[in-house]
C-alpha cells in the first residue's frame, strides 16, 4: 500500500472504500458508476480501488448488486463507549438527508420524514443534538456573502479580485468528494471554490466553542461531536489535518485552553452506522415518540433543510441573495428551475439592487452525478468561458439524499445516470 | 412407363401480404415486451430517489422559517460570538483553504 499514501496528507485516512475480494464477481458495475475511474480490474477478476485516485464518494458501495465494496473505518463502537462516559458530552451534528432515509433501516417506507423520531432516538442513545441544518443556515450566511464579495470585486471596473475574493464563479465547497476531486483532477479551480467549510465542519467548530460555552456548558474537551451523514467522503473530510480550528481558536485566539488537541469533528457516522448503533442499543426509531430537540441548536429554516436535495443549496441560497440584494423576500420561494433530475441545471435571477437601483443579473448551475456532468462546465471555467457566477456541485446522482453512506436500496442506488443512455426517450 | 401424372400443388403454407404484416406486428409487439417492463422496472426504481427529496421539500415546506437569514439561531450565534459573515472569527472557524493533490496521481 505505500502507492496510497501520495494524495494524503499526515493523519489523513487513506481509502475509506475497500472491495472485498471474497465477494466481488468483477462484474464492472461499480466502475460505470466510479466519478474518477479509481476501479481497476479486469471483467470476471476480482476489481481493486486506487485509494490516491478515489474521492471517498462510495457510489460504488451503494451500487454493486453483490455488495463487494465496504467502509475500512466504523465508528460505532468508539460512539458507545462515548455514550456510556458520562463525562462527555456526546453531539449528533445530524445532516440533512438523513432525516429522509433513515426510516428505510426501521421498514419505514422510503422518503419518510423522521425529524422527530430521529431526534427522540438520539436523544434516548444520549446524543445532544446540533441540527447540521442550522449550520447549512450558517454556511449559506458565509457562502453568500463571499459570493456577493465576489461578484461586487468583478462589477468595480473588472481589475484583479480584490485580496481575498477569488475569481468567479464561485464553486459551491459542501461537498467533501467534489473538493476533493478537484484537488486532485482540476487543482486549476481552487481559487473557485469556495472557502466556506461544509456544514459538517462548521458545526464541528461552532458545538466546541459557542455551544461547549453558552448551550451545554462544558469544556471544549468534553463535547465529542459525532457527525451523522449521509455520506462515507465525510469520514474523509473530518480527518483533514485543517479541521482542527476550534482547538487552535481557543488555544490562541480565546488564549485559555491548554488542553490536548482536538479535531472540530471526532467522528462520523453513515446512516447506515447510525441505524446499526441504534439497533445494538436497542432502540426501534420508527416506534419513537419523537423529541423537537434539546435545545437552540436544533432550530434550522427550510432553506437548511433542502440543502440534501441536488439544487437545494443553490435555492436556499438564491433566497438569502435576493433578500440581500433587493430588501425584499423572494416571491414565490420556491425555485423550480434548479429541482428535479436533469443532469445539469442553469437559470439566470434578474435582482434590482435595493442600495443602487441598478439591476444585477447572477447566472447560476447546478451539477450532480460527477461522472457525467461535470467535464462540460469544468472545461468552460478553464477557458474562461463560463456565463456562470455561482456553480453548486454534488457528486451523487441526486444529490446528498442519494449518498454513498445512504440505506442500500434492494434494487441497487445510483443507477440514474449509468441507465440514461439505454433509455434516451424517458 | 405409363404417362407420369404431374400435378401442381400450391404451397400449403400461405400468408397473404396482410396476414404477413400482421403476423409480424405480432411478433414486433411481443418482441417490445419486456423493453416496456425494463423501463417501467428502471423508472420504479428510482422512485425511492424522488420519495427522499419530496421528503425534504415537505420539511422545507412545514417550516415556520425557510430562510437561512431569518433563523433567530443564526442571528444570535453573529449577535452573541460570531459578529458577522467573514469576520475574525468566522473565518477562523466557519472557513478553510484547499491543496494541490494532483501531484499524488501524476
Amino acid at each position: 500500500m505505500e502507492s496510497a499514501t501520495k494524495s494524503f496528507q499526515k493523519g489523513e485516512i487513506p481509502g475509506i472504500i475497500a472491495i472485498d475480494e471474497a465477494t466481488c464477481k468483477g462484474c464492472d458495475s461499480c466502475k460505470r458508476h466510479c466519478p474518477t475511474g479509481a476501479i481497476t480490474g479486469m471483467f470476471g477478476a476480482v476489481h481493486r480501488i486506487d485509494a490516491d485516485r478515489c474521492i471517498n464518494c462510495g457510489q460504488c458501495l451503494v451500487s454493486c448488486p453483490f455488495g463487494a465494496p465496504f467502509e475500512t473505518v466504523d465508528a460505532v463502537e468508539t460512539v458507545l463507549t462515548r455514550l456510556n462516559n458520562k463525562d462527555v458530552a456526546v453531539v449528533g451534528i445530524i445532516a440533512p438527508a438523513v432525516r429522509v432515509a433513515i426510516g428505510e433501516e426501521f421498514g419505514l417506507p422510503a422518503g419518510t420524514l423522521a425529524t422527530a423520531r430521529m431526534y427522540g432516538a438520539m436523544e434516548k442513545a444520549g446524543f445532544k443534538i446540533l441540527d447540521n441544518n442550522l449550520a447549512a443556515d450558517l454556511t449559506i450566511m458565509e457562502e453568500g456573502t463571499e459570493l456577493l464579495h465576489r461578484i461586487q470585486g468583478e462589477l468595480s471596473g473588472g481589475e484583479a479580485p480584490e485580496e481575498g475574493h477569488g475569481p468567479l464563479p464561485q464553486f459551491t465547497s459542501c461537498c467533501p468528494a467534489w473538493v476533493r476531486y478537484v484537488e486532485l483532477n482540476h487543482p486549476a479551480l481552487i481559487p473557485h471554490l469556495s472557502s466556506a467549510k461544509s456544514p459538517q465542519q462548521m458545526a464541528g467548530a461552532l458545538a466546541k466553542t459557542y455551544g461547549a460555552q453558552k448551550i451545554w456548558g462544558v469544556e471544549p474537551g468534553k463535547v465529542f461531536t459525532v457527525g451523522i451523514m449521509p455520506c462515507t467522503a465525510k469520514k474523509f473530510e473530518a480527518s483533514r489535518p485543517e479541521f482542527i480550528s476550534a482547538y487552535h481558536h481557543l488555544a490562541a485566539g480565546g488564549g485559555t485552553y491548554s488542553g490536548e488537541a482536538f479535531p472540530d469533528v471526532d467522528a462520523v457516522l453513515t446512516t447506515r452506522d447510525l441505524a446499526r448503533l441504534l439497533k445494538k442499543m436497542g432502540i426501534d426509531l420508527a416506534k419513537e415518540p419523537g423529541s423537537a430537540g434539546d435545545s437552540v441548536m436544533a432550530e434550522y429554516s427550510g432553506a437548511g433543510t433542502i440543502f440534501g436535495n441536488t439544487g437545494g443549496v443553490m435555492e436556499a441560497a438564491l433566497r438569502t441573495v435576493h433578500a440581500v440584494i433587493t430588501g425584499t423576500e423572494m416571491e414565490p420561494l420556491e425555485y423550480r428551475d434548479v429541482r428535479g433530475l436533469k443532469g445539469v441545471k442553469s437559470a439566470s435571477v434578474n435582482l434590482i439592487d435595493a442600495k443602487t437601483g441598478k439591476a444585477l443579473q447572477v447566472n447560476v448551475a447546478v451539477v450532480h452525478g460527477l461522472k457525467e456532468n461535470i467535464g462540460a462546465i469544468v472545461d468552460e471555467v478553464l477557458s474562461g468561458r463560463s456565463p456562470y457566477h455561482f456553480i453548486e456541485v454534488m457528486n451523487c446522482p441526486g444529490g446528498c439524499i442519494n449518498g454513498g453512506g445512504q440505506p442500500v436500496h434492494p434494487e441497487g442506488s445510483g443507477w440514474m445516470s449509468a441507465i440514461a443512455p439505454l433509455f434516451a426517450w424517458r | 412407363m405409363g404417362k407420369k401424372d404431374y400435378q401442381y400443388m400450391e404451397n400449403p403454407f400461405q400468408v397473404t401480404r396482410r396476414e404477413f404484416l400482421s403476423i409480424t406486428g405480432a411478433i414486433a409487439a411481443f418482441t417490445a415486451l419486456p423493453a416496456v417492463w425494463v423501463r417501467s422496472r428502471v423508472t420504479k426504481r428510482n422512485n425511492y430517489l424522488r420519495a427522499r427529496a419530496a421528503g425534504l421539500y415537505l420539511d422545507d415546506r412545514n417550516a415556520k422559517i425557510r430562510v437561512s437569514h431569518g433563523n433567530p439561531v443564526v442571528t444570535k450565534i453573529y449577535d452573541e460570538f460570531a459578529h458577522a459573515p467573514l469576520s475574525e472569527i468566522s473565518e477562523a472557524l466557519f472557513h478553510t483553504r484547499y491543496i494541490n493533490r494532483s501531484k499524488g496521481i501524476a
